[in-house]
C-alpha cells in the first residue's frame, strides 16, 4: 500500500507524484499512513494533499449518482480525518468538497425546475422537498444563528470521537434541515417550522420519530439512505447533467484558491502595515513572510520575529536566513523560487526568543500571527508561544492581525480546547541523551496554543479582513450544514 | 588557544576559596561549578571560538569606523550608569538614532553614527543603549591590578557558571575577601582612603565588564564601601582588615543566609497539600521553599517552567525531582498549558523595583501574566538586599544584553546546516565552492552576521508589572509589591 513511502523519503512530494501513478484506494490509503505518521503536517501540505487525492477520488468515480459521489467523499474524508482528526484542514477540504457536489446538483435543479417537472412539484411531496431543500438550508444556516448554534453541539462529535459513528448527535443534524426544509410550503414558514418541531414525528415515524438514543447504528443508514435517495431521483432526473466533470472543476478551483490565498492576503498587505512599524510575528510562515514582503515593496518597518522554540525554530531560522521553509524546499524550489527573505527586502528582522515577547510588546505596533486553524467562533489554534503573545498584546493594547486562508477556516467549534491540541516529542525539549532526567522529569511538549477570540481583532483571509465574531458567517458560507457531521 | 589552561588554572583556586567558606554560595553554586568543570573542554573550546569570533567582528568594526567605535563605548558606561535620566529622550527618538548615546554636539555625531548602524549590525531594535560594550570573555586587557580571584570570578560570570542574582553577589563578597586579605596599603595613605578608590575599584571594573553588575552587588558594594570609609584611619591595617572580613561574613550571613531561612519557611508554609505549584526558571530562595514544604511532609507537585538559552529551570527541576517532587517540566512556549494546570506561582526575582515591579528572568513577566489572567495568586521571593531605589516602567530602558550568538545552541546550529545550499546565492557564491561539506556550525553563525537585516536579539531580563504580583516574601515578612520601597528603606537605614 505504501509502496511510494518506502521509495523516497515520504512527504508531500512524494505522495503528489505516486498520486498519478497509484491507483485510488492505495492512494486514499498511503494518505493515511502518511497523515498518522505526521509526516505531512501542517495545514497547508495537508490541504494539498487532501484535494489532489480528492480529485482523484472524484476522477475515478465510476457512475453518474450524486448520492453515491457524496457517500464516497464522505468515506474517504471520513478515514482521512479519523487519521489524524488535529489537522482540521482535512476535514475542510472535504467538506468543501462535499458542498462542491451539493452545489452542482442545486444549481441543476435550479436550472430544471423552472423549464422542466411540472408535475413533480404538487405530488411527490419528497421530491419536492429534495429539490428544494439544500437552497433553503443553506440559506436557513446562513441567516439564523439558532440552527446554527443548534448545529454546533455535534461539532465535538467531530473531534472527540474521532470520526467514528457517534449515536445521537450525528443524526441531529438532518432531523432539523428536514424540518426547515418542510417550511417553505405553508404560507406561513415561521410558525410552521416551530410546529414542526412536533408534527414531524408523526409524518414520517420510520425515520424522524426517533431520532435519539434508543436507535441502533441502523438508524443512521437509514437516515442517510433516504438522503441519498432523494440525491439518487434528483442525478436520475437530469441524465445530462455531467456531475463528475463540474465537481472536479470544482475541486480545481479549490487548488487554486489554495494556492493563491497567499497571495491575495498579501495583496491587502499594505492597507495595514504602515511607514518604520514594528511588527512581531511568530513561527515559519509562508502567509506572513509573503505579506510582510509584499508590504515590503513599499514600506520600510521593523519585524521581531519570535522563534518558537522548539517547536519550528529551525524552520523560524531557516526562513529568516533563507526566505523559505525547509521542508517544502526539495519540491518547491522551481516554483517558488522568486521569493527572498524579508532581510534581502531590506527588512530588519530581529530573531528574539520567546521569552522575550512581554519585554518587546511595549514597542510593537502590531502582531501578526500565522495560524494552524481557524475555529468558527473566532478563536484559533496556532502554533504553540500563540496564546502568550496575543495575551502580551492584549495587555499592551496592541492590535493582533491574525493571517488564513479560508480553507484554515473550520465549523468546528471548540467546547473542549485540550482536544484540539497536539503534543510533540519532548525529546525536542530535553533530548533524551540526558535519560536521568528525563526519567524523572515530565517533560510536555504542546505544540499548539488555542488563543480565544476576544484576544484576536482582526482576521485576514483570502476574502479580506474581518473582525473575530463575523466569522461564522463565512463558515456557514463555505460549509453546507449537512456536512458538518462527516 | 592559549586561554584554556590560563582559565582553567584559575577557576581551580576560586572554586576552592568558595566551597568551604560558606552554606549558602554552595548550595547556589555548588551544581553550575560542578557542571561547568564536567564540560569545561567543550566549553572552553566554544568559549574561545566565541572570543575569536567577537575579537574579528571588533576588529573589523574598528578597522572601519574606529571613531563612532570608540565614541559610544567610551561613555556607553557612563550612559548606562545614567540611563535613569536619558531614557525619555531615547524613547522619543526613531530607531536608527537610538543607538547614539545622548551627546549634545548632535550635527558633529550624526554623520559618524550613521556608519557603524551599517557596519556593526549590533544596533539592536530599541536595545541599543545596552549595547555600550562587547563582553569580556578573557582575560586579556584586564589590568593587571586585578585580583586572581577576580578574574576567575569574572569568567564565571560571563560564561554563566555563576549566575543568579544572590550567588553573583555572594560570589562576589568572597572574592573581595582574598581580595581584601591580600591588600597592603602602599606607604603614605590610609586603608579608608586608598581601598576603595585604587584598589576595589579595578576589581568591580574588572567584573562590570563581563557582566553588568546585577542590583544585589550593587547593594553589598555600597555596604561594603560605607564600611571602609566609617573605618578609623588609626586602625592598624592588620586589624582594619580583620573587622573588614568579618563584616562581610556577617553581611552574608545575616542577609543572605538568614534572610533565606526565614524567607524559605515562610513560602514553604505558603504550599498547601495537594497545590501544584508554577515556576519559572531558577531560583534559589524557591528552590529551598519547595523542598522545605516537601520535607515537612505536604503532598503537592511541581510544573518547572524554562526557556533558552539559559535553561536554568533544568537544573531546578532536576533537584526537585531528586528530592523526590513530581515534577513538570514546560518551556515557555507551552507556559500557557501550564498555568492552566497550576494553583500558585513561585517566582524569585532578580530585583524587585521601588514602583512595585519585579526585575527578573526574562519571561518572569510572560508567566505572571498568564497566572494573574488565571487568577493564581503570584508570589516573589525575594531578600531585602535585593530590594533596589531604581524604579522602571518597562523592560527596554534598563536591560542586560546577552551576546546574540548564546541565541542558537550548537545542535540548532548542527540543524540549520543543511539550509546552506539554499541561501540567497550572492552571499553564498563564494562559500558553495569552497568547503562545502566540511561545513562547520560556526558558518551558521556567520551567516546569520553576514545577513546584513538579520539580527538576533538578546536581553536577560524583564519588568513584571506590580499588579500581576500578589505577594512578596522578604525577610521582613510578606508584602505587597507597593511596600517595597517602605521595605527598601527600613533595611537601609537600619
Amino acid at each position: 500500500m505504501a509502496q511510494g513511502a518506502t521509495i523516497q523519503a515520504p512527504g508531500l512530494s512524494t505522495f503528489l507524484k505516486s498520486l498519478k501513478t497509484t491507483p485510488v484506494d492505495p492512494s486514499v490509503e498511503h494518505l493515511i499512513s502518511l497523515l498518522k505518521r505526521r509526516q505531512i503536517r501542517n495545514s497547508r501540505p495537508c490541504a494539498i494533499a487532501t484535494t489532489a487525492l480528492l480529485l482523484r477520488v472524484v476522477g475515478e468515480f465510476k457512475g453518474r449518482d450524486a448520492s453515491k459521489l457524496v457517500e464516497r467523499i464522505r468515506q474517504v474524508g471520513r478515514r482521512l480525518t479519523s487519521a489524524q482528526p488535529r489537522e482540521v484542514v482535512v476535514g475542510n477540504i472535504v467538506r468543501r468538497a462535499l458542498g462542491l457536489v451539493r452545489e452542482v446538483v442545486d444549481e441543476h435543479a435550479d436550472g430544471q425546475t423552472p423549464n422542466g417537472s411540472e408535475p413533480s412539484q404538487t405530488p411527490a411531496h419528497s421530491q419536492h422537498d429534495s429539490l428544494h431543500r439544500p437552497t433553503l438550508a443553506s440559506s436557513m444556516s446562513t441567516f439564523s444563528p439558532l440552527k446554527h448554534a443548534s448545529a454546533e453541539p455535534m461539532h465535538m462529535s467531530v473531534i472527540s470521537e474521532n470520526m467514528s459513528d457517534s449515536g445521537e448527535l450525528v443524526r441531529r443534524p438532518p432531523l432539523l434541515t428536514s424540518h426547515t426544509s418542510y417550511a417553505p410550503t405553508s404560507a406561513a414558514p415561521l410558525v410552521n417550522s416551530l410546529f414542526g418541531l412536533f408534527s414531524q414525528p408523526a409524518d414520517t415515524p420510520s425515520n424522524m420519530s426517533t431520532p435519539t438514543g434508543q436507535m441502533s447504528p441502523t438508524s443512521k443508514t437509514t437516515l442517510t439512505a433516504i438522503n441519498l435517495e432523494r440525491l439518487a431521483d434528483l442525478s436520475k432526473n437530469q441524465k445530462e447533467l455531467d456531475l463528475k466533470g463540474e465537481v472536479m472543476e470544482g475541486i480545481r478551483e479549490l487548488q487554486d484558491e489554495l494556492e493563491t490565498s497567499d497571495k491575495q492576503i498579501a495583496e491587502v498587505a499594505l492597507e495595514h502595515i504602515h511607514a518604520n512599524e514594528i511588527i512581531l510575528t511568530h513561527t515559519a510562515s509562508t502567509t506572513v513572510q509573503k505579506f510582510l514582503l509584499y508590504a515590503a515593496r513599499k514600506r520600510k518597518f521593523t519585524v521581531v520575529h519570535c522563534e518558537t522554540y522548539p517547536h519550528d525554530h529551525t524552520a523560524t531560522h531557516g526562513i529568516l536566513l533563507t526566505g523559505k521553509k525547509r521542508e517544502s524546499n526539495p519540491d518547491e524550489d522551481g516554483d517558488d523560487d522568486k521569493w527572498k527573505p524579508l532581510t534581502d527586502a531590506g527588512i530588519q528582522v530581529y530573531v528574539i526568543p520567546d521569552s522575550h515577547v512581554f519585554a518587546i510588546m511595549s514597542r510593537v505596533n502590531k502582531v501578526i500571527l500565522a495560524t494552524h486553524t481557524v475555529l468558527a467562533n473566532g478563536g484559533l489554534v496556532a502554533a504553540a508561544g500563540a496564546h502568550m503573545i496575543a495575551k502580551a498584546a492584549k495587555e499592551h493594547q496592541t492590535p493582533v492581525v491574525v493571517l488564513s486562508g479560508v480553507y484554515k477556516l473550520s465549523p468546528v467549534y471548540p467546547f473542549d480546547i485540550d482536544e484540539l491540541i497536539e503534543h510533540g516529542d519532548a525529546g525536542s525539549v530535553v533530548p533524551y541523551d540526558d535519560g536521568e532526567f528525563v526519567d524523572k522529569v515530565d517533560v510536555e511538549n504542546p505544540l499548539y496554543d488555542y488563543v480565544p477570540a476576544d484576544l484576536v481583532d482582526l482576521y485576514i483571509t483570502n476574502l479580506g479582513g474581518h473582525a473575530p465574531s463575523y466569522l461564522y458567517r463565512i463558515v456557514a458560507d463555505h460549509y453546507r450544514s449537512e456536512d458538518i457531521t462527516l | 588557544m592559549s586561554e584554556p589552561p590560563a582559565t582553567e588554572a584559575v577557576q581551580a583556586p576560586a572554586t576552592e576559596t568558595q566551597a568551604p567558606a560558606i552554606n549558602a554560595p554552595a548550595l547556589a553554586n555548588g551544581d553550575a561549578e560542578s557542571t561547568a568543570k564536567k564540560v569545561s573542554p567543550a566549553e572552553l573550546k566554544k568559549l574561545a571560538k566565541a572570543e575569536k569570533q567577537a575579537r574579528r567582528a571588533q576588529a573589523k568594526a574598528s578597522d572601519l569606523a574606529p571613531k563612532p567605535q570608540s565614541g559610544p563605548s567610551k561613555d556607553g558606561q557612563k550612559q548606562q550608569r545614567d540611563s535613569k535620566q536619558t531614557p525619555k529622550e531615547d524613547k522619543s527618538k526613531p530607531l536608527p538614532i537610538r543607538r547614539r548615546p545622548s551627546n549634545p554636539n548632535v550635527p558633529v555625531v550624526k554623520e559618524m553614527e550613521k556608519k557603524p548602524k551599517k557596519e556593526t549590525k549590533q544596533t539592536g531594535l530599541f536595545f541599543g543603549h545596552l549595547y555600550s560594550q562587547p563582553k569580556q570573555q578573557s582575560m586579556n586587557g584586564a589590568s593587571k591590578d586585578v585580583h586572581p580571584a577576580i578574574l576567575a570570578l569574572g569568567l564565571q560570570y560571563s560564561s554563566y557558571a555563576i549566575c543568579g542574582s544572590t550567588a553573583r553577589m555572594v560570589a562576589m563578597m568572597l572574592a573581595f575577601k582574598a581580595v581584601i586579605s591580600d591588600y597592603q596599603t602602599p606607604p603614605g595613605t590610609s586603608l579608608a582612603r586608598h581601598l576603595t578608590s585604587h584598589h576595589l575599584s579595578p576589581q568591580i571594573e574588572f567584573l562590570k565588564s563581563c557582566r553588568p553588575l546585577s542590583i544585589s552587588m550593587g547593594n553589598a558594594i555600597r555596604y561594603l564601601k560605607d564600611i571602609i570609609i566609617k573605618i578609623d584611619p588609626s586602625t592598624p591595617e592588620n586589624e582594619a582588615k580583620r573587622g573588614l572580613l568579618e563584616e562581610i561574613d556577617i553581611f552574608i550571613r545575616e542577609r543572605v543566609t538568614a534572610a533565606d531561612k526565614l524567607i524559605r519557611d515562610l513560602a514553604a508554609t505558603k504550599i498547601e497539600p495537594g497545590d501544584v505549584v508554577l515556576t519559572y526558571a531558577a531560583s534559589s530562595i524557591v528552590e529551598r521553599a519547595i523542598i522545605q514544604a516537601h520535607n515537612a511532609g505536604i503532598p503537592f507537585s511541581v510544573i518547572v517552567v524554562d526557556s533558552k538559552p539559559l535553561f536554568e529551570g533544568k537544573q531546578l527541576a532536576r533537584k526537585l525531582a531528586n528530592a523526590g517532587i513530581s515534577v513538570r517540566y514546560y518551556l515557555i512556549t507551552g507556559s500557557s498549558h501550564a498555568v492552566k494546570d497550576a494553583t500558585k506561582v513561585l517566582l524569585g526575582a532578580h530585583a524587585m523595583m521601588s514602583n512595585g515591579r519585579l526585575y527578573s528572568r526574562v519571561g518572569t513577566a510572560l508567566v505572571s501574566m498568564l497566572a494573574s489572567a488565571h487568577s493564581l495568586p503570584v508570589i516573589v521571593l525575594c531578600q531585602s538586599v535585593k530590594f533596589t531605589e531604581k524604579v522602571a516602567l518597562d523592560s527596554i530602558v534598563g536591560n542586560e544584553v546577552a551576546p546574540s550568538e548564546e541565541l542558537l545552541s550548537e545542535l540548532e546550529r548542527r540543524d540549520l546546516l543543511p539550509l546552506k545550499s539554499l541561501l540567497p546565492t550572492s552571499k553564498n557564491k563564494e562559500k558553495a565552492g569552497g568547503e562545502d561539506e566540511k561545513a562547520d556550525t560556526a558558518d551558521v553563525l556567520k551567516w546569520i552576521e553576514d545577513s546584513k537585516n538579520l539580527h538576533h536579539l538578546q536581553v536577560l531580563y524583564d519588568v513584571t508589572p506590580a499588579h500581576y504580583i500578589n505577594m512578596v516574601i522578604t525577610e521582613y515578612g510578606s508584602l505587597p509589591p507597593s511596600s517595597v520601597p517602605v521595605v527598601h528603606r527600613l533595611s537601609t537605614n537600619a
